[in-house]
């Protein structure tokens, strides 16, 4: 049995926004749930894939976990160890196990550095090692990435989005991370490089033992590289489970909208299967919070067609996690 | 007609030229210019230091007063009192080189301090400093002398003191707007998830990658200021005193005798501020240009 | 196929690289044709040259040499022109082994003839709906009352009134919820697919006979990005306006076009019916279009080999272009009998079938 590398336990991060004209005087603070109670667990050498549209909360939670911000509450246990309120200094120390790979191309790379310094400062962060050695590594780790040594002695803007990605994931790997918060990584690729990415991404973690924490809005990317699925909304996760399940046999509506979207988008004639997954009058919806009760209900077509049940806005009632079997859970008064 | 033309034949190959081959011949005539100006300085100022001089700058010729350049052995002839006004020229730099970098290192240390405090922290570091910089920028800086002045004693040192203080916010204001720029980018965030520790962050990732050209510009501006504002003081009385030489007051010395056709011995320090003070200005802009991108943007 | 609505003939469009002193070949040599009432869409990865191709109809190319040669057929009813006519004039080429090498251009003479031009096809004939909807919008202004002005700059309904009766019938046609209350409503106060909506409200509104949707769903959420296809389809069936769509996303221009073009590296390396080029079975075909349908992230692409089919190398610089097919360096299909033509000629554009042309040298034996 593989052990547990990261647990999570019902984290809340929450945003607050200062307000008016005397803000800085004045603490009037206005206060959005980014994350509203979120748990799950990741096993060692597994995926699991963070689903959800943009302004979910999914890059936060990501954030959150490797302590790039301050949670509101909730506990964070990574190998073994409760990392929620350590502090920046002791934090450093276990940098060298967890890492993550920004969405942005450029993030890991500082534009006034030639990609050469950037591996090798980031080798030396945490290890020393003898001077001859910095130079093994750095092939080694090309190699592992499938990067040119020619473009060692580049600057970042003098690189491709498949190149810098490719050097993003390199640095990732040289403090010799075993989990890895993966951000969007292939968002700002072009189609043809996505594949490279999402392969060598999977290369990486058979040779490796990576566990991922693989962040996307790209439903078939995540599909392809976790094993576990956890789709959110509005700050809170609302189904959970293997991928092929989440994939083919949702339980929570907006989990069928989000991968019905997809072949919809494709199919010529539009053939929508069941009535009861039918949107909304227009389809379209913003993102409203609704004042209590299930925060899908205002978008939610099961809602719309059981004559919206008293249930799902009732305040004390807020649809929890619950096991529907096989491990796959669903947050839902009524689920498919 | 806007012409373009591709350089190489061959197919295929192109990769980014060197920045010299980039910039625009323009801003590379203002750099060198520029770098004539600051070699002509250092140079003046060693010789001045060393006492290298044609003539002693104290040296009264009463024979030869009021002399044109090019008269005997004077290259750019004489004063009022038969000073020669080379050696009196060169000795001038000594007035304001060395208080004059006083108040750039003054500028660029605690400007870059509070610039990394206000950019890097944010919050409430950055509020205090809005208004420390807000109040800095609201006194008018002539008046801060002539009080300093009053209270102490008409000296450059003190007057370099205030100038280097009041070019604070300045130099922070740019460091923290590259600071929070560069946070757009994200590397640092990715840095602090790299485990880096935060002196190296701010240190080299920060300051010497990112923040050294906008230093170096404004080192070159902060001279050119320096210099303007001792010549003037001087001019007006208030900062070096004769018999001691400063461009300033070499000025004011010479305007006695200006009314009278006798235009050169105030011509002549007149000229070599508006040089100098154009050159440095020409290079920080001409810097400015090149290694910051700004003209090709 | 019927009669052709847009034309473009062997279209460049170039920008100049100062730090390399180099041409960036954006749009090299495009040849793309739109019948009336169909779709054409075009895919293409970022730096092909598809979004410059519609800029550059569209004349909004402002830095650089810009657009240098070509013709731009337009045939509407009340257009019959090339876009391009009379002015090659201000334009001076100097050409090596038929490459251009050097270009003179008279930018501004180039400016006003073209702008002189535009200015009375834009909006009335050719509309373009952009990636951001946010930012292509007035943020100071109603998206109402943004419909409105156009609705009365280019259609007959000169009153204000009607105008706004009208912008408020093409808000409720593009399905936005309460379009009387929507009309008021700033950029900034709706969603992402919303906003989108409007935009492409404003550009229908027009009335215009080419509509140019570039990259209309990019950067929306999954959810609104089907329904915002739905529209364009719907749309699509109910007016019969000819369109051109931009996009990377193979998925919506498979759903929405008639006719497809694939880009690579400034060119069109391949165009015909839709069902002959995106559909997986369809034997003949680019090999950089098959690649490219191999190499989308989907299930049944995964099942096959428990791997993804990644096309190596890296999307094609349009300053380095090489001397043969620009796929070459990344084309897996070469054989040994095309190899050395493949590395030293550029294949012409060529049919392989009835309205099915491709750029490759495997098909001309």
């Amino acid at each position: 049995m593989a052990k547990t590398i990261l647990e999570v336990q019902d984290l809340k991060k929450h945003f607050t926004h200062r307000k008016g004209l005397f803000s800085a005087v004045k603490a009037e603070q206005q206060s959005i749930p980014a994350v509203d109670g979120v748990s799950f667990y990741l096993k060692e050498n597994e995926t699991v894939g963070l689903v959800g549209e943009s302004g979910c909360g999914k890059t936060t939670i990501g954030r959150t976990i490797l302590r790039l911000e301050k949670p509101t509450s909730g506990k964070i246990i990574f190998d073994g160890k409760d990392i929620t309120t350590l502090s920046t200094d002791e934090l450093r120390g276990l940098r060298g196990k967890m890492q993550m790979i920004f969405q942005d191309l450029d993030a890991a790379l500082n534009p006034k550095m030639r990609i050469r310094e950037i591996l090798t400062e980031a080798i030396e962060v945490h290890h020393r090692i003898a001077e001859g050695s910095t130079e093994k590594r750095i092939a080694e780790l090309l190699e592992m990435v499938n990067l040119k040594k020619s473009k060692l002695s580049n600057f970042p803007h003098e690189l491709s989005g498949g190149e810098k990605r490719r050097v993003g994931i390199a640095r990732v790997l040289s403090v010799g991370a075993q989990f890895i918060v993966a951000d969007e990584p292939t968002s700002a690729l072009d189609v043809s490089i996505q594949a490279q990415v999402v392969n060598l991404l999977r290369d990486l973690q058979q040779q490796l033992k990576l566990s991922f924490l693989f962040i996307s809005h790209d439903l078939r990317v995540v599909e392809l590289m976790s094993h576990k699925v956890a789709v959110m909304y509005l700050g809170k996760v609302v189904e959970m489970g293997m991928a092929e399940r989440i994939a083919r046999a949702a339980h929570h509506p907006y989990t069928h909208i989000l991968w019905s979207s997809l072949t919809e988008k494709q199919s010529k004639e539009v053939s929508r299967k069941a009535v009861s997954v039918q949107a909304g009058r227009w389809g379209v919806f913003d993102f409203e919070r609704p004042v209590s009760g299930c925060r899908f209900a205002p978008r939610c077509p099961v809602y719309e067609a059981r004559g919206r049940p008293e249930v799902c806005t009732d305040p004390a009632n807020e649809p929890e996690l619950r096991e529907v079997g096989d491990g796959h859970r669903v947050a839902c008064h009524f689920p498919l | 007609m806007k012409s373009y033309t591709q350089i190489s034949g061959e197919i295929g190959e192109f990769s980014d030229l060197p920045f010299w081959k980039k910039a625009d011949r323009i801003d590379l005539a203002y750099v060198s210019y520029g770098l004539l100006v600051v070699t002509l300085v250092v140079l003046s100022y060693l010789l001045g230091a060393f006492n290298l001089l044609p003539f002693d700058p104290q040296d009264l010729d009463l024979e030869l007063m009021m002399a044109g350049p090019f008269t005997g052995k004077h290259l750019l002839g004489t004063d009022f009192m038969g000073r020669d006004m080379l050696s009196r020229l060169i000795v001038g730099i000594q007035a304001y080189f060395l208080p004059g970098l006083l108040a750039i290192f003054i500028a660029l240390l605690f400007g870059t301090i509070l610039g990394v405090l206000a950019g890097y922290r944010g919050g409430r570091f950055e509020t205090g400093i809005t208004y420390f910089t807000n109040l800095v920028d609201s006194f008018p800086r002539l008046v801060l002398i002539l009080l300093v002045i009053a209270a102490f004693k008409p000296d450059i040192w003190y007057i370099m003191l205030v100038v280097g203080i009041t070019n604070i916010p300045a130099v922070a204001s740019l460091v923290k707007g590259k600071i929070l720029f560069l946070k757009q980018k994200n590397f640092i965030e990715a840095d602090i998830a790299l485990g880096v520790p935060t002196r190296i962050i701010i240190l080299k990732h920060i300051l010497w990658h990112n923040c050294r050209s906008i230093l170096i510009i404004q080192a070159t501006l902060g001279m050119a200021e320096a210099i303007l504002m001792e010549t003037s003081l001087s001019y007006l009385g208030f900062g070096v005193q004769e018999p001691t030489p400063s461009w300033g007051n070499m000025v004011q010395a010479g305007s006695n005798y200006f009314m009278k056709g006798q235009f050169w011995p105030s011509t002549a320090p007149a000229l070599a501020i508006l040089f100098t003070i154009l050159g440095f200005h020409l290079l920080g802009d001409g810097l400015n240009n090149i290694l910051e991108g700004k003209r090709n943007k | 196929m019927t009669a052709p609505l847009l034309k473009i003939e062997d279209l460049r469009t170039y920008f100049y690289s100062k730090s390399k002193q180099a041409f960036i070949r954006s749009v090299d040599g495009v040849s793309l044709e739109v019948g009336k009432g169909e779709t054409l869409g075009i895919v293409g990865e970022s730096g092909s040259g598809k979004s410059i191709t519609a800029m550059s109809v569209m004349g909004l190319v402002s830095s650089g040499p810009g657009v240098i040669t070509g013709k731009i057929g337009f045939k509407s009813e009340t257009v019959q022109k090339n876009l391009l006519q009379d002015l090659e004039d201000y334009v001076t080429l100097t050409r090596t082994d038929g490459r251009i090498m050097a270009v003179q251009k008279d930018q501004d003479g180039w400016r006003e003839v073209s702008e002189r031009r535009m200015a009375k096809i834009r909006g009335k004939e050719i509309s373009m709906i952009f990636q951001n909807p946010k930012q292509s919008m007035n943020p100071f202004e109603t998206v109402g009352s943004q419909i409105a002005e156009a609705v009365r700059l280019h259609t007959d309904h000169k009153e204000e009134k009607a105008a706004k009766e009208k912008a408020i019938e093409w808000l409720d046609r593009v399905k936005i919820d309460s379009p009387r209350l929507r009309y008021d409503n700033y950029p900034y106060g709706l969603s992402g697919g919303m906003c989108q909506r409007a935009m492409i409200a404003m550009a229908l509104s027009c009335e215009p006979q080419l509509l140019i949707a570039d990259e209309p769903t990019t950067g929306l959420d999954a959810t609104i990005q089907s329904k915002i296809a739905d529209l364009l389809a719907e749309l699509k069936s109910e007016l019969g306006i000819t369109t051109v769509l931009i996009s990377h996303d193979i998925s919506i221009i498979s759903r929405l076009s008639d006719t497809v073009a694939v880009m690579y590296g400034g060119t069109v390396v391949e165009t015909g019916p839709v069902k002959d080029i995106l559909s997986r079975t369809a034997e003949r075909k680019h090999p950089y279009t098959s690649a490219l349908l191999t190499s989308i992230p989907s299930a049944e692409n995964v099942k096959e080999k428990g791997h993804l089919q990644a096309i190596e190398g890296d999307v094609l610089d349009t300053i380095n272009i090489p001397a043969g097919c620009r796929f070459y360096g990344r084309c897996s299909q070469v054989t040994d009998k095309v190899r050395e033509r493949c590395e030293q000629q550029e294949p012409e554009l060529r049919e392989i079938s009835s309205g099915h042309k491709a750029r490759c040298w495997l098909y001309f034996d």
